[in-house]
């Protein structure tokens, strides 16, 4: 591939980042595309925000300089907010429709009441986002995870997705053939029906 | 995945985390001895030499109880002749360092290389600590490499620096070389079998006092001046040509950063990459800045670069002009990143960097304004989230709340600081509350307060537990029995009956360690029976002496893994809504990030994949509402 492809992964701690980012490392580097990544590791505490900054082609620093990604993956949604200074414009945004409250804010919300305090949206995420871009890819991962059979292949539906997109730089096929070596393989099927509702779903969203 | 990189035999290409690629540079240049103390950035290189102990089964592999004694360790083994390899934090080599000073007088034998990991926006540390001067402070080579690839090299190299000179050396890193993932092309792997030697067959000298040590100081200045010698000729340090009379030198990750600066403002300034820090290459130094009309040099921390290249230029070139941090172009706070050296080199030449990094960022903030904040937490199920509402409830019951004061210590407890415990009035190193708790309890009036885990224990806390039973101090000490050295991995230690790679070793008998030692009060209680933990707790605060807690239980996530290999399912809790009663003690009280408020009925609700099931939060409820499905 010619020039770089950056993508901002970003997510929620336990939520299988890690495993994100390496079936799309393995994808490309079976591509024969250079990879490198700057990854957050560090303390191991879950709920806590997370992100891997992933370069395809010729990157040169491991991170992505603000306003560079040309697609973002958000596990979770306010997550991509959290980190939306990277994104270009116009950038491609795939993430899951879930939102994971804080516990500050679920305090503020149980201790109103009036019952006025609400949890930010997903909507009010979608719409301070869509100042920076319309190519947003927005999942229920869940239901098409449950749908696929399993809950937990949120991440294949996510991935299937990033396919979709016209000018991602790693053939399909590739991808899927990572995913299905790097989940357990007892969850293959399950796994093989999300990539390919999230492939379908993304499409969709794309137009 | 990658560990099945580390273990391959053949030279090809691999996509490796540079920890990992650590790891491989040791296994190739054959190294037999390996100790550590875990410590973000550095786990990595723990957790992946344990997970191949077994596969190649020719090293002997520790988890040291602290920094001080892995590198004991590997100084050990190197002196017997074994080749060895240890690595730590930036902060841990502050433990270490009384040892490695002395290394660096004593020599040593087989090549033995030390990683430290200096932690530049302290992601994971107690500070922003610049390690680079132990170098020189102690007179032990440093080197420092930039990716993956050198990474592996570099740690391959310095096992033959190491042998060939008889010293120690020390590779410098940080946290954004650590995690990085990279392409390394891969060296052979040629590994012996383990044998241990005969001492006779391997003897060297390795102490170092009064007129010996002045005998010493003379051969290291010499051997200093050997190994700079080798150092101006290594490829690590190399020049990349570039235009004009404005030259960079830089090193480790911000070399990185510089080159992709200069590619987006298609800019080609000749750049000098330092890769030993100490010896610094004087004499390559001195040839590329001769011609140099500027000279910008770019590194994270202190100007512990340019402050040594200044001096030099002041004879070679006196009229260079150096754009650095004492001009003020660069700050000595935070890491660097792309669009900070493009700004800095942008407004040099008067241009624009390639896009409007202020303005992107301006307008991130504002969309961020409203957004809530995800501050560091307690896992859910996590036992210290019960401790520390059993000793809140403890302090209130005894109103005494305002009449303590509260020594942590570093570990997840740490976050102790934060709501809903706003706890923390010190918080210095490993095992420094009992030190701080012998001063305070000499001058105040309140009751102290310390708390350390249990890694934390047997790391550094001893000491200062001895002498506070032996000064008869009146303190309270909470010790957070998890298991395992929880906040870097889960990682085994004295107080595991594991180690490395899970191989069977010898746990310590807590109690007993306190009796030994004559503490006056011993009281074990279990987090999880949180309510009856509270009277216990009141206990052991009104003795006299120092009166021990020990809180038992599992880390959660490395108890969920125990459960999970004895093939046990994790049986999440639910909210009986018919019992709630709204009164949010879940909510105010405890922070557990799977407990929700659901707004359709404004009534507590436990997020099913999130939750742990401990029931923690039960305990917490006036009207015991949360339950688990099927009873228990």
């Amino acid at each position: 591939m010619e020039g770089t492809y950056n993508i901002m992964f970003c997510g929620v701690g336990g939520q299988g980042l890690m495993l994100l980012s390496s079936i799309l490392g393995k994808a490309a580097t079976d591509s024969g595309i250079k990879v490198m990544t700057g990854e957050q590791h560090g303390l191991s505490q879950r709920q806590g925000s997370i992100y891997v900054h992933f370069r395809m082609g010729n990157p040169i620093s491991p991170l992505i300089p603000y306003g560079k990604a040309d697609l973002m993956i958000a596990m979770e949604a306010s997550e991509a907010l959290r980190y939306i200074e990277y994104l270009k414009d116009d950038g491609i945004i795939i993430m899951s429709n879930r939102v994971m409250p804080s516990v500050a804010e679920t305090r503020e919300v149980a201790l109103d009441k009036d019952e006025k305090t609400k949890y930010y949206t997903i909507e009010e995420i979608e719409e301070k986002l869509r100042q920076v871009t319309d190519k947003i890819i927005l999942l229920d991962s869940l239901e098409l995870a449950t749908k696929a059979g399993n809950p937990k292949t949120e991440n294949s539906v996510l991935i299937g997705a990033v396919t979709a997109c016209d000018d991602f730089p790693i053939p399909a096929d590739e991808v899927k053939e990572s995913v299905l070596e790097l989940v357990p393989p007892k969850t293959v099927k399950a796994n093989t029906k999300a990539f390919e509702l999230g492939q379908e779903a993304g499409g969709d969203c794309l137009g | 995945m990658t560990v099945e990189d580390v273990k391959r035999t053949d030279d090809g290409p691999a996509l490796m985390l540079a920890n990992e690629a650590v790891v491989r540079g040791a296994l190739e240049a054959d190294v037999k001895v390996v100790a550590f103390y875990p410590g973000s950035p550095t786990s990595e290189i723990l957790d992946t030499f344990g997970e191949v102990l077994d596969h190649f089964g020719d090293y002997r592999m520790e988890i040291s109880a602290n920094e001080k004694v892995a590198l004991e360790t590997a100084a050990g083994a190197s002196m017997a002749g074994q080749r060895s390899f240890v690595s730590m934090k930036s902060v841990g080599m502050n433990v270490a360092s009384d040892s490695m000073f002395s290394i660096g007088y004593t020599g040593l034998n087989a090549g033995c290389v030390c990683l430290i990991a200096d932690d530049p926006y302290a992601h994971s540390s107690q500070s922003e600590q610049d390690g680079r001067y132990f170098g020189e402070a102690a007179y032990v080579p440093m080197i420092e490499p930039a990716t993956a690839q050198e990474a592996k090299d570099m740690t391959k190299w310095a096992f033959e620096v190491s042998e060939r000179h008889k010293t120690l050396v020390i590779m410098r890193t940080t946290t954004r070389v650590n995690h990085q993932r990279g392409m390394v092309n891969l060296g052979k792997l040629d590994r012996t079998p383990f044998k241990k030697n005969k001492w006779a067959d391997v003897k060297g000298e390795y102490f170092t006092v009064g007129a010996i040590a002045r005998a010493l100081k003379a051969k290291i200045l010499e051997r200093t001046k050997k190994v700079r010698k080798e150092f101006e000729k290594t490829k690590f340090n190399f020049i990349d040509e570039g235009e004009g009379d404005t030259g960079i030198i830089t090193a480790g990750v911000c070399y990185l950063h510089s080159k992709e600066a200069m590619n987006n403002l298609n800019m080609e300034l000749p750049v000098l990459k330092i890769g030993t820090l100490f010896p610094l290459p004087e004499q390559k130094i001195g040839e590329f800045i001769k011609p140099l009309k500027r000279l910008i040099i770019v590194e994270e921390l202190t100007p512990y670069l340019e402050t040594r290249i200044t001096a030099l230029a002041k004879d070679i070139n006196p009229d260079l002009e150096i754009i650095g941090k004492r001009s003020g172009h660069f700050s000595e706070m935070l890491e660097y990143n792309v669009p900070i050296v493009e700004k800095v080199l942008a407004s040099v030449f008067e241009t624009k960097p390639s896009l409007d990094y202020d303005a992107i960022l301006e307008r991130a903030e504002k969309l961020k304004a409203d957004l809530p904040e995800r501050s560091p937490i307690f896992c859910p199920g996590c036992p210290h989230r019960g401790t520390l509402w059993a000793f809140r409830e403890a302090l209130r019951k005894l109103k005494i709340r305002d009449d303590i004061v509260y020594n942590n210590d570093i570990g997840c407890y740490s976050m102790a600081f934060l709501p809903p415990n706003n706890f923390s009035d010190s918080m210095l190193a490993m095992g420094a509350s009992l030190g701080v708790s012998a001063g305070m309890a000499l001058s105040l009036e309140d009751k102290v307060i310390a708390m350390v885990g249990d890694s934390t224990l047997y790391h550094a806390a001893l000491p200062g537990i001895v002498n506070l039973i032996h000064h008869n101090a009146n303190v309270t000490l909470f010790v957070l029995d998890n298991s395992v050295t929880a906040m870097t991995g889960q990682q085994f230690n004295p107080n595991s009956p594991y180690d490395a790679g899970r191989s069977p070793a010898r746990k310590i008998d807590m109690e007993k360690l306190f009796e030994g030692l004559g503490a006056d009060k011993i009281t074990v209680i279990d987090p999880y029976q949180t309510r009856d933990s509270v009277k216990p707790i009141m206990e052991a605060i009104e003795a006299e002496g120092l009166s021990v807690i020990i809180a038992r239980r599992d880390c959660a996530l490395y108890g969920d893994r125990e459960k999970k290999r004895a093939g046990e399912k994790i049986i999440p809790s639910e909210n009986d809504k018919e019992t709630c009663r709204g009164i949010y003690a879940c909510v105010k009280e405890f922070y557990c990030p799977a407990i929700v408020v659901d707004e359709s009925d404004h009534k507590m609700m436990i997020v099913q994949d999130l939750c742990d099931g401990c029931l923690e939060c039960r305990q917490v409820c006036p009207v015991d509402a949360p339950y688990h499905v099927g009873g228990a």
